[in-house]
């Protein structure tokens, strides 16, 4: 028995044919496959496939039932976040931020000694960087290319509050402030200045006013303070 | 937002994308069900035979796509980046099941050997989808069932025209080899088109 499996014809696609439904052509390809499928007794029957797809979509699935599945999985958290991909790249120096020259933890003054030993184990945190290379964990002294997209990754160890601040000279912004989150920042961030900027994260077990954090010095006394620092 | 030197970024990776935990426009949602859902559950329909596990890959594979909006809108063609976000998805799950999908495998080798009509093409694709190394099957599935042209496709991947030849040729090795059976072109390349309208691809499909 001789089988055929298919694949593309001349000028014959599925997936032109599906673009052109999505209004996805235009200009002179546009015309040029609207003129072709009109002739096209496969082109056609493809058409016919589409039509029966929505058709089931509607029956099975209708909006309602879909947006509300979505939003339902949306508000999960991912199982694996993308910085949890490219972690283990780092295994060999998976230590949080704190073993890292110039990404280091700084105990505020003041302090008591038990929040110096982290008896609710020890709080990190690891900066990623999307740039175009691809996603790695920051290194030490790594230049930040502009536009690069950094995603800041908190292990709380306990605490129910934080703080993640960027600080340039005569300027704070504020990255996020809330509850604590055990994994990677909702929001990434792109730092777009110049020099030298510190991202400082606090980890607190009461409500952090960040607006008032204009250095490591101002945080809260009992807080965890983490500081990396960013340059170009 | 934008505040100093600092640009935050909804959605990390994904730039303007749905973050972990938060919904997605309303709008956005309704647009992409209208423009895209219908393949999206045609794709995993096909690839999974299991109506209630591809009404849930379906919504799973949209997830993705609004964790991954600047993709989407930086694709050249939405419709294939959506379409090969569920192939890959399905075929996750696919993988996941690779026993009862290799069975489906051999019952239709068995099948085939008393049958006197060819089968359903695409389904022969699913089946032996099953039989091939991993790397061949999404190439597979973009040339057998969107019916994209090899230089499409290895455009589409980011791949070399050979590599994505390769993959084909894999594949139908694996299909002569899993089905035990000619392939129409007998075994040259990719089979040619019949039935009406059908015409080869072009000239590089010829050379597999």
């Amino acid at each position: 028995m001789n089988l055929d499996l298919g694949g593309p014809g001349e000028g014959c696609s599925a997936m032109r044919v599906r673009r052109l439904l999505a209004g996805e052509l235009s200009g002179v390809e546009k015309e040029r496959v609207e003129a072709h499928v009109a002739g096209c007794a496969r082109c056609a029957a493809v058409q016919d496939e589409i039509a029966a797809e929505r058709e089931a979509l509607r029956r099975d699935v209708p909006f309602p039932v879909f947006a509300a599945g979505v939003a339902e999985k949306l508000a999960e958290k991912p199982r694996r976040s993308w910085a949890g991909r490219w972690a283990p790249l780092a295994a060999a120096a998976s230590v949080a931020i704190i073993a890292g020259a110039g990404l280091m933890m700084r105990p505020q003054a003041g302090e008591s000694p038990e929040g110096r030993e982290h008896s609710k184990g020890g709080v990190s945190a690891r900066l990623f960087v999307q740039d175009a290379t691809g996603v790695h964990r920051l290194d030490a002294d790594e230049p930040l290319a502009l536009g690069a997209r950094l995603l800041l990754e908190v292990s709380p160890a306990g605490h129910k509050q934080m703080a993640a601040l960027l600080l340039e000279t005569g300027e704070t912004s504020i990255v996020y402030s809330g509850p604590a989150v055990d994994g990677t920042l909702p929001q990434a961030f792109d730092w777009t200045g110049k020099g030298v900027a510190t991202l400082l994260v606090v980890l607190s077990d009461t409500p952090i006013d960040a607006a008032k954090i204009r250095s490591a010095k101002e945080a809260p006394r009992g807080t965890d303070v983490l500081q990396v620092r960013l340059h170009r | 937002m934008t505040a100093g030197g600092l640009r935050v970024l909804a959605g990390g990776r994904a730039g303007e994308a749905a973050a972990p935990g938060s919904p997605a426009p309303a709008g956005l949602v309704a647009e992409l069900y209208e423009k895209y859902a219908a393949a999206v559950y045609g794709r995993c329909r096909y690839l999974l035979k299991d109506d209630a596990e591809a009404r849930d890959a379906l919504q799973d594979v949209f997830v993705k796509v609004l964790r991954s909006l600047q993709g989407f809108r930086a694709a050249a063609s939405p419709s294939t980046w959506i379409l090969r976000i569920a192939t890959h998805h399905c075929l996750n799950l696919l993988r996941a099941r690779k026993a009862l999908w290799r069975e489906q495998l051999k019952l239709m080798r068995k099948d085939g050997q008393q049958r006197v009509e060819s089968p359903d093409r695409r389904e022969l694709v699913r089946v032996v989808l099953a039989a091939a190394p991993e790397e061949a099957q999404e190439v597979a599935v973009l040339y057998f069932v969107d019916e994209l042209t090899q230089a499409e496709i290895a455009q589409e991947l980011g791949r070399s025209l050979p590599t994505v030849r390769k993959r084909l040729r894999e594949f139908l090795a694996c299909a002569r080899e899993a089905l035990g059976v000619d392939l129409v072109d007998g075994g040259a390349g990719v089979p040619p088109a019949t039935g009406a309208g059908r015409r080869p691809e072009h000239p590089e499909g010829s050379d597999l």
